[in-house]
């Protein structure tokens, strides 16, 4: 399945892209599209879909939109 | 007494005289510096009903034990006075030399009384102090009169300074300092010009006291190499604060049209990632090793200093989407010395008004040539237009009528900041419950409300979170008087603030007493504002009415069909006066006063309305 991935702020110079649509396994997780794109587990991060927070273990579906954020604290 | 100089700086801009005054060690440990000390000494020394722009307001600079120490960012000042936007105590802080310099020269704050005869600036070397004219530099902008100043006092002078909107009573007008530094929101560049006051300018010999200096500069410089080493580990400064632009457009909490709109298609033009490339030079404040600062050629070809809240309400906000235009407006408002938050919240209900027939015009959202116009007009009061747009956007929105104060984006007078909280609940009490008005700097809590809890919820965890952050960041950064960015941006831990303090002072405080110090700050600054509105409601603490307004939720997106419920946003506010200690309006009751070492000035402001 075919998955948006759009990288927020710093994370896009750790994985060398901004935005992006990926390709999956059916079934993929959150942590493990995460993994794919190679960014950091232990960095402090907000993964978003639709504008809403999804968690590590959240099962992505087809068509996704993904936005992966660093914990923003409004400057 | 160590980490204070002990002395405060009065200068007599009538007199042309001043005088160093002791304060003592209780008052040092009491108010600690910056938002405290000013706070404290506005609620003794100007009484309520004084117009803000008149002699009697004062002016004050203040700084705490650890400003201007070498030590994670530090190079701040607090700038504070009764407000000409919101009719009480406003302040803000900014980066400059001056936080080193004014507590080499001896003081840890100054107190700027009366009206000069002529536009003058103040300059000070330890003990001397001198009145000199301002001469053709009144009527300057911001950089020329930095450039003046740097040489003829020397680039590694501290300075404040003021522009055309501070000359002309512009109530938004900021104090300058510095390439992009700019601070005082609630208009504390036009109390300098009330006061004919164009610029400070400091230099300090003397070494501030500290129990002991050699460990704290060990502490201090190995710690600004440690938040540096962070910076570049994250990448956090390659886009600096901009890059939570699309984290806002993502969760549909960017200010669009006059904060109609949540979302853009075009947002991506302005953003980081674009800021980044456009990137030709980069600024920070004194004492800072994760300089924020991205500067981009305007469209004349001038470099202008760019942050997020710049971009979000003077492009996306006005629906301009073209970074060097956006970069222009930043400069006309840094050249002038106007508040670019309030500049874009003004020109963006302009907009609206006229969109929405309150008003004539011909002001349009997207078009940046009139927006430079309007902006030149408000710094200058040029017309009657001029003269509207320099007032803010509550007294528009009461010259306009026609219901437009639902849109007219502030709270208490001061307009809100780049985030959208048209369904973002806690935000939008973060804003209400802003003791100077909405501004992101005393609380932001949007991620937290994503991840940890419900965007849905109007609970009792939004009201303590907002509670926590006012504490660190509207309390202890801003009494400490450093900036918060290391650990806000950067995880740099809030357990490092109190072991400078202490190294400094030789005290033993825990973050424990930086929160009772913050709370009592606080109180403080809702005495003021008390004092000056002994009628206040629960209402004042309201954000915009059109956030709460079904019509204008968005149809599409993350909240399509959803705005903030009234009855909801009543009870969360409850939830905050609860944990506070504060009454039904709003205000601390006569117990928490007491238990926050305020009776004294309970029992002054009973003299102008009632505590419960």
């Amino acid at each position: 399945m075919k998955i948006g991935v759009k990288l927020i702020g710093p994370l896009m110079y750790e994985a060398g892209f901004s935005e992006k649509e990926i390709e999956v396994p059916d079934a993929t997780t959150t942590d493990a599209l995460l993994d794919r794109i190679m960014i950091s587990k232990t960095r402090p991060k907000i993964v978003t879909r639709n504008g809403k927070a999804v968690a590590p273990d959240d099962v992505l579906k087809d068509g996704d939109k993904i936005a992966v954020s660093p914990i923003y604290s409004g400057g | 007494m160590y980490g204070w100089t002990g002395s405060f700086l009065r200068v007599n801009l009538t007199t042309k005289t001043w005088k160093k005054e002791a304060f003592s060690e209780e008052f040092a440990h009491k108010w600690v510096g910056g938002r405290g000390f000013a706070s404290k000494i506005l609620f003794d020394e100007v009484r309520p009903g004084t117009d803000p722009l008149g002699p009697e307001n004062k002016l004050i600079v203040a700084l705490g034990p650890i400003a201007g120490i070498p030590a994670p960012n530090t190079g701040k000042c607090v700038v504070a006075a009764k407000s000409p936007l919101t009719g009480f105590y406003g302040d803000g802080n900014l980066g400059t030399r001056v936080s080193e310099h004014l507590r080499k020269a001896g003081y840890d704050a100054m107190i700027v009384e009366g009206k000069a005869d002529r536009p003058t600036i103040v300059y000070i070397e330890d003990d001397k102090v001198e009145f000199l004219p301002a001469g053709e530099l009144w009527g300057q902008g911001t950089y020329a009169t930095n450039d003046w100043i740097s040489s003829k006092y020397g680039a590694g002078a501290g300075f404040l300074n003021i522009g055309q909107g501070g000359e002309n009573l512009n109530r938004y007008a900021v104090i300058r300092s510095l390439e992009g530094r700019a601070g005082g929101r609630p208009g504390m560049g036009a109390v300098m010009g009330s006061k004919l006051l164009k610029a400070i300018v400091v230099r300090g010999t003397h070494p501030i006291p500290q129990v002991d200096p050699a460990a704290m500069k060990a502490l201090g410089t190995g710690d600004l190499k440690k938040v540096h080493k962070i910076d570049q580990e994250t990448g956090w400064s390659k886009q600096s604060t901009t890059g939570v632009l699309q984290f806002c457009n993502e969760v549909a909490g960017l200010p669009v049209r006059n904060f109609r709109k949540t979302q853009h298609p075009e947002s991506w033009r302005v953003d980081g990632e674009r800021l980044n490339e456009a990137r030709i030079a980069t600024y920070g404040c004194p004492n800072c090793t994760m300089r924020c600062g991205i500067t981009i050629h305007d469209t004349e070809g001038r470099e202008s200093e760019l942050d997020y809240e710049n971009i979000g309400l003077l492009g996306t906000n006005l629906e301009i989407f073209d970074l060097p235009q956006v970069g222009c407006l930043n400069y006309l408002c840094d050249e002038y010395g106007l508040d670019t938050m309030s500049a874009g919240c003004v020109l963006g209900f302009y907009a609206d008004a006229i969109d929405h027939g309150a008003v004539g015009g011909d002001f349009k959202f997207g078009d940046a040539e009139r927006a430079k116009q309007l902006l030149r007009m408000a710094a200058h009061r040029e017309g009657i237009v001029g003269n509207l747009l320099a007032d803010g956007s509550l007294r528009m929105a009461r010259a306009f009528g026609n219901n437009s104060e639902a849109y007219a984006m502030q709270v208490k007078g001061l307009e809100v900041a780049a985030y959208n909280c048209k369904f973002i609940p806690g935000q939008a009490l973060a804003y209400g419950v802003s003791p100077i008005g909405a501004h992101h700097r005393e609380a932001w809590i949007i991620t937290f409300e994503i991840k940890h809890t419900t965007r849905e919820s109007y609970g009792p965890e939004k009201a303590a979170k907002v509670i926590e952050l006012q504490r660190i960041r509207g309390g202890m950064f801003e009494f400490l008087v450093a900036c918060r960015f290391p650990w806000i941006e950067l995880g740099w831990s809030l357990d490092n603030y109190p072991k400078y303090f202490n190294t400094i002072t030789g005290l033993n405080w825990t973050l424990d007493d930086m929160w009772r110090t913050a709370d009592r700050i606080y109180g403080m600054i809702k005495l003021n504002y008390l004092r000056e509105f002994p009628g206040t409601t629960r209402q004042a603490d309201f954000p915009p009415a059109v956030w709460f307004d079904p019509s204008n939720a968005d149809t599409q997106g993350p909240i399509a069909g959803k705005v903030l419920e009234l009855d909801k946003y009543d009870g969360m506010l409850q939830h905050y006066y609860d944990q506070r200690g504060y009454d039904a309006r709003g205000i601390p009751t006569k117990a928490t006063l007491s238990s926050l070492g305020l009776d004294a000035e309970a029992a002054e402001a009973q003299k102008y309305a009632t505590l419960t």
